[in-house]
């Protein structure tokens, strides 16, 4: 078999035991890596109503058929499992060199079960598999425990690791790898943590099997320097992703004061321009040669790794606007291990139940200081208050209630990403039909929306759109693990992906081969949802209820006096499901999966709920 | 009449500057707005007024900011 090592590592932490296993060619062309392998194995091997931060649940990293491979943006991995957040199937994927490591060690897959009776890292160099104590680190940050491990086995290894927030299983806790990469917001870290698996270490040294080595070097070394060349060329990299936010704020789609507004004056405080002008580095994952991180000196002299979706709900939407205190925040949740927008989601939804009058409370937005503490209190999931916080905003409502939760700001329990959609419909219907909660890795629409569409339209052609990118950005690029920003950001061709896959399977894919396997991914992980959920509905895809109040529209700006309306919003849904061929619930008919060559999946599904 | 020209991201590099006044001929277009600040017809871009986006051959208003960005897709 080419393109795949063939094998899985399987280790128990409970026995202290592992084994290498195999899988057949027919299995890795239907599921092919990354989240298609980690969707495939959890729903194969949990069993329904699993506590996701039980032994029971599994903890996975999944590689793709050109991780490890000199190629554009390859250095990267998918960490899953049942998320703690949701309670449905979860994943995120993050830069690591455990990408190219594990596939060079002979393994395509990780998973980990069990829970270790003491602090333990993983240790994996080739064949050889150790226990080891991590007690040492116990209780350290991630930033220690990274230099910790280095310090053992140099900085060329792949590690993974988790801060206190993974530790006490804040249920937004990440995974973390080099000094300034997550992943995992659905609480992959928790998960780790639950398995007190404080660390991941991997040296992998042997060739990885490909069809066509000499082409793909020569195509891929070839391409990394074009990316490199169209970037510069564009000049993309120099705000990098935090240029979108000076346009969110023009275009009213900036959260503020937990999503209540769309736009601030003082945005510009904390911008792409103002992020340039403070730069101290430039950060980029293994194989990357557009890097994005760009690196500040946070309050505290601290180097602090930045990028829009992390100011924006820890600055606007906080209504902080100092760089270097956004900075400062971001860099406690990356050392905590907690997702740095859920993070800043609990946080502005605490200062709005205060301000709403549902709690009692002396934190108010625009308090840094305040935020600070706060975190390291959810970090050390402190009682009462750090406590309740590290359950995320929907457990939260849920205690408080008084109506918190219509602006508890979260999709199937996880925090939306930072587009304020109180009138951007495909965009809110992307958050809302997310297969992992309300990520905007799946399908970012916004601009297609606001370009393409009228604004006011609730027509099929934003349901397609939404699929169309999803088959791109939460199938292709989550199954074959790569980075999506070559293709998003500066315009390399998609084409090229299926050009990378057969030069090293030998398969003669194209891009809708890519096309099916996204479809038959996300009808597998609506399966997973139906096994856990019986009783679902639809309402599990709608968006946060304050973006539907009439109440919360904005008063000026562009879009004043407009809002959601529920209606719309569920004939919207309603095209999307027709596209994909769901019933009413959203979940694929029996049709649909059968088409898909999910039949045994189907039955497996129906001894827990009913299928249409 | 007087207008707001407000520009994104690598924008601001190709054209040095970020925001400025500038006054126009009554009657000029978004596009005709492209061709006086010299914008690369062929890049991708996304043109809004007053925060809504508005299409080449539309007339702009004494008053108008207008947002000239990149197609930012969203990370």
């Amino acid at each position: 078999m080419n393109g795949w090592t063939g094998h899985i590592l399987r280790v128990d932490l409970t026995k202290k035991t592992y084994k290498k296993e195999s899988f057949t060619e027919e299995w890795a062309r239907k599921w092919v890596g990354g989240r298609g392998f980690a969707a495939k194995i959890l729903y194969d091997e949990l069993k329904p109503g699993v506590d996701p931060l039980g032994p029971d649940n599994k903890f996975i990293v999944a590689l793709g058929p050109i991780a490890g491979i000199p190629a554009p943006n390859t250095g990267k991995a998918v960490v899953a499992g049942k998320s703690p957040m949701t309670g449905g199937y979860g994943d995120g994927n993050l830069g690591t060199r455990v990408a190219e490591h594990l596939r060079k060690a002979g393994y395509d897959a990780l998973i980990v079960e069990g829970r270790a009776d003491r602090p333990t890292m993983l240790a994996i160099e080739d064949d050889k598999v150790e226990f080891l104590p991590a007690d040492e680190v116990w209780g350290k940050g991630t930033y220690e425990t990274n230099d910790w491990i280095y310090a053992k086995y140099g900085k060329g290894v792949g590690v993974l690791n988790i801060g206190q927030g993974g530790e006490n299983m804040v249920r937004y806790a990440v995974v973390r790898s080099l000094e300034g990469r997550a992943g995992g917001r659905t609480g992959m870290g928790a998960v780790m943590g639950s398995k007190r698996l404080k660390a991941v270490v991997v040296k992998g040294t042997k060739p990885i099997p490909q069809a066509d080595p000499a082409g793909m070097k020569k195509t891929g070394t070839g391409d990394l320097r074009e990316v490199h060349r169209i970037d510069k060329e564009s000049g993309w990299s120099i705000q990098s992703t935090n240029g979108v936010l000076a346009w969110c704020n023009e275009v009213a789609a900036l959260p503020v004061r937990n999503f209540r507004k769309t736009h601030h004056p003082d945005a510009w405080k904390v911008d792409g321009e103002r992020l340039n002008d403070a730069r101290i580095a430039t950060y980029g994952c293994p194989n990357c040669t557009m890097r994005c991180g760009i690196t500040i000196h946070d309050d505290e002299g601290r180097e602090s790794e930045l990028d829009y979706e992390n100011i924006a709900l820890l600055g606007p939407n906080l209504e902080i606007f100092d760089l270097p205190e956004v900075g400062s925040l971001n860099y406690l949740c990356d050392d905590y291990g907690i997702d740095t927008m859920s993070g800043g989601c609990v946080l502005s939804f605490y200062a709005d139940a205060i301000d709403q009058g549902a709690v009692a409370g002396d934190y108010r937005f625009g308090d840094a200081a305040a935020s600070k503490k706060l975190l390291g209190m959810i970090a050390r999931r402190e009682k009462p208050l750090g406590d309740l916080l590290a359950e995320g905003t929907m457990r939260a409502a849920r205690a408080y209630g008084k109506g918190t939760e219509a602006y508890a700001m979260q999709v199937k329990g996880l925090e939306v990403a930072a587009y304020n959609c109180k009138f951007i419909p495909g965009m809110a219907l992307a958050f809302g039909v997310s297969p992992i909660g309300a990520h905007h890795k799946e399908s970012w629409v916004i601009t297609f929306e606001l370009k393409s569409t009228s604004r006011e339209s609730y027509g099929p052609e934003k349901a397609q759109k939404v699929i169309d990118l999803q088959r791109i950005r939460g199938g292709l690029f989550e199954f074959i693990v790569s980075c999506r920003f070559p293709w998003v950001e500066v315009g390399w061709g998609l084409e090229n992906y299926p050009k990378y896959f057969n030069l090293v399977s030998g398969l003669d894919w194209t891009l809708d081969d890519f096309w099916t396997v996204s479809d038959r991914i996300y009808a597998l992980i609506k399966l997973f949802w139906l096994r856990e959920y019986p009783q679902t509905d639809r309402k599990l895809d709608y968006p946060p209820a304050v973006w539907f109040d009439p109440s919360n529209a904005d008063t000026e700006g562009p879009i004043a006096g407009q809002i959601l309306e529920y209606d719309k919003y569920d004939g919207l849904l309603q095209h999307y499901y027709d596209i994909r061929g769901y019933d009413r619930r959203g979940i694929p008919t029996r049709s649909t999966l059968d088409k898909l060559g999910l039949a045994e999946e189907a039955r497996a599904a129906e001894k827990f709920g009913s299928l249409t | 009449m007087r207008i707001t020209v407000k520009l994104i991201g690598p924008f601001i590099r190709a054209f040095g500057f970020s925001e400025k006044d500038m006054d126009v001929p009554p009657g000029t277009t978004a596009d005709g707005l492209l061709g006086v600040l010299a914008v690369d017809r062929s890049r991708p871009k996304i043109v809004t007024r007053n925060g809504r986006a508005i299409a080449p051959g539309e007339e702009l208003q004494a008053g108008d900011r207008v947002v000239i960005s990149p197609i930012y897709s969203g990370g």
